[in-house]
C-alpha cells in the first residue's frame, strides 16, 4: 500500500513536471527556439562554418543535421542525445549547456519518433 | 589529450570571441559620447586623435598610441586593427583546457570632407572541408557622411555592411543581453544607419537587410533603434527597438538601458533589460517572449587597472516554469600600454535559481591593437 501511495506521488510529480512546459515537442520548436540560439552561432554550427557538418542555423539546415544526428527515433539515445547530455568535454554547447528542460522535450520528440524531418 | 584537442577544436574562434569593440564601461568617466574617441557614431573600431590619447593616459605605459607607434600615413588615410586570443578552461560538467584565436583584422579609413568609406577584414574561421578562401571576410564596410567631420557632434549616415546600434554594446559578445538580444556577435547586416549624436542625446535607426550571401547571426530584415538622453554629467537613461522578420520566425526586441557614474568612487554602473517577442513562422501558434539583462558595475584603478563585475539573467520562455538561467562574470583588464590588453575574465552560470550549475569558464586574453 505505501508502495503504490508513493508511485502515485512519483506519476502525480511527473505529471506536474510535465504541465510545466507547455511547449509542443516538435521539430519546428526544437530548431527554431532550442538549437538556433544555442547551436547554430556564425562561429560554430552555422551554414558559414558548417563545423562537423552540421548547421543549425536555420530550421532548414537544422532539419538536415537532424536527420543525421537522431535518424529515425524510436527511443534510443541517438547521437544528438549524447554530446547534449554527456558529463565531460564533449558536452554541447561547450561554454553553455542546454537546459535540462530543453534536453527532455528533445527526448521527448525523438521518442515520440522525430516526426518533422 | 583527445579531450583537449575536441574543446580546442570546438571552441576555436568561439564562445568568447569579441569584435573590435568600445569600452562604454568608461563612456561618462571622460566623453559622453562614442564620437569622443571613435570614428564610427556608435564607436568600436578605429580610434580618433582623442582616442588614442585617452589610450595613452589610461594605459600602465601609454607609449604612441596611434596606428603602429605613429607611422607616417596619408592624412585623409586612417588604419587600424586588432588581433586577439585566449586560453583558460572552461567547466561544463567537467573541466577542459581550451585555447583558441578570437580576432585577427586590419580595417582602414579614407575620409574626404564629410564622406569615408570604412572597411574591417580579416580572419575567421572557414567552412568544415570548405574552401580556405572563405576564411577572409569582411565583417563591415561601408560609406559615410558626416555632417560636423572635425566635431564629434552631428548627423550621421551610413550605407553598407554594418551592426546597427543597440543597447549597451559591451566588447564581450557573451554578455546575455547581446548573446540571446538584439546585438549578438557576428549579427553584421546590409543597411542604411542615420545616427545623430550629440553631448545630450544621440539617436539612432537603421533599416537593414540580412546578408545574402555570408552567413550571419541575423537572418531577417527589419529595422532597429536605439536612444540615448544623459541625465546631467553622469547619467544617461537609453531605449531600443528591433524587429527582424526570416523565413524562420518574426523578433521582436524593446528594452532600456541606463548608466550611472559615481566620480567619489570612481565606480560606473551599466544595465540593460530586454523583452523579446518571437513568433515562429513553421508553428503559427507557438509565441515566445524572452527575458534578457545585464548589470555590470566597473572600476578603473591605478596601473593601468579596471575590473568589471557583471551579473546577467536571461528566461528562455516566459511559459515555462524555472527555464531560465543567470550568471555571473568578473573581469580584470590590464591595459600594460595603449597597445596591450590583458584580460582575465571569469564566468559562473546557474540554472533555475541555482538548482542546476551550469558550469563557466576562466580565460585569459590578450588583445593588441595596432
Amino acid at each position: 500500500m505505501g508502495r503504490m501511495r508513493c508511485f502515485s506521488l512519483l506519476l502525480a510529480l511527473l505529471v506536474a513536471c510535465g504541465a510545466e512546459d507547455p511547449r509542443p515537442a516538435t521539430v519546428e520548436v526544437i530548431s527554431v527556439e532550442i538549437l538556433a540560439p544555442a547551436c547554430g552561432a556564425p562561429q560554430c554550427h552555422s551554414t558559414s562554418t558548417n563545423q562537423s557538418g552540421y548547421a543549425f542555423d536555420t530550421l532548414a539546415t537544422a532539419k538536415a543535421a537532424l536527420k543525421q544526428l537522431v535518424g529515425t527515433g524510436g527511443g534510443e539515445r541517438h547521437n544528438l542525445m549524447e554530446v547534449l547530455t554527456a558529463n565531460g568535454g564533449k558536452l554541447m554547447p561547450p561554454d553553455a549547456p542546454l537546459d535540462p528542460q530543453d534536453i527532455t522535450l528533445i527526448e521527448t520528440w525523438i521518442n515520440n519518433g522525430a516526426k518533422g524531418l | 589529450m583527445r579531450t583537449i584537442v575536441f574543446v580546442v577544436a570546438a571552441l576555436a574562434a568561439a564562445s568568447v570571441s569579441r569584435r573590435a569593440a568600445a569600452y562604454p564601461q568608461y563612456q561618462l568617466d571622460s566623453e559622453k559620447t562614442c564620437t569622443g574617441c571613435h570614428l564610427a557614431p556608435d564607436g568600436g573600431g578605429i580610434l580618433n586623435e582623442n582616442g588614442t590619447n585617452t589610450a595613452e593616459t589610461t594605459a600602465w605605459r601609454g607609449g604612441n598610441g596611434q596606428w603602429m607607434y605613429g607611422m607616417s600615413k596619408p592624412s585623409w588615410l586612417d588604419l587600424g586593427g586588432d588581433v586577439r586570443g585566449a586560453a583558460g578552461y572552461v567547466n561544463a560538467g567537467a573541466s577542459s583546457a581550451a585555447g583558441y584565436p578570437m580576432q585577427a583584422e586590419v580595417s582602414a579609413n579614407v575620409h574626404w570632407n564629410g564622406f569615408s568609406v570604412f572597411a574591417i577584414g580579416g580572419l575567421r574561421r572557414p567552412q568544415d572541408q570548405g574552401s580556405a578562401i572563405h576564411a577572409l571576410w569582411s565583417r563591415e564596410h561601408y560609406v559615410m557622411w558626416q555632417s560636423n567631420p572635425e566635431d564629434h557632434e552631428g548627423f550621421y549616415i551610413r550605407v553598407g555592411r554594418l551592426l546597427p546600434t543597440f543597447g549597451l554594446r559591451l566588447a564581450e559578445h557573451v554578455v546575455y543581453t547581446q548573446r540571446y538580444g538584439g546585438y549578438p556577435l557576428y549579427g553584421e547586416v546590409y543597411a542604411v544607419a542615420a545616427s545623430y549624436v550629440k553631448d545630450a542625446f544621440e539617436v539612432h535607426a537603421a533599416g537593414f537587410i540580412h546578408d545574402p550571401i555570408a552567413s550571419a547571426e541575423e537572418h531577417g530584415n527589419g529595422g532597429a533603434l536605439y536612444a540615448e538622453a544623459r541625465l546631467g554629467d553622469h547619467a544617461a537613461v537609453g531605449a531600443e527597438a528591433k524587429y527582424s522578420a526570416s523565413d524562420d520566425a518574426h523578433r521582436t526586441y524593446g528594452g532600456l538601458t541606463g548608466k550611472l557614474y559615481l566620480p567619489g568612487p570612481k565606480l560606473q554602473l551599466l544595465g540593460e533589460a530586454q523583452v523579446i517577442r518571437q513568433d515562429f513562422v513553421a508553428a503559427a501558434s507557438d509565441k515566445v517572449t524572452q527575458l534578457a539583462a545585464y548589470a555590470l558595475a566597473s572600476h578603473p584603478f591605478g596601473g593601468g587597472f579596471l575590473l568589471d563585475v557583471g551579473a546577467g539573467h536571461f528566461t528562455e520562455d516566459t511559459r515555462v516554469k524555472g527555464l531560465f538561467r543567470d550568471c555571473l562574470d568578473a573581469q580584470m583588464h590590464w591595459f600594460q600600454t595603449s597597445h596591450l590588453e590583458w584580460l582575465l575574465s571569469a564566468r559562473v552560470e546557474l540554472l533555475d535559481l541555482g538548482s542546476h550549475t551550469n558550469g563557466g569558464y576562466l580565460l585569459a586574453q590578450i588583445h593588441y591593437r595596432l
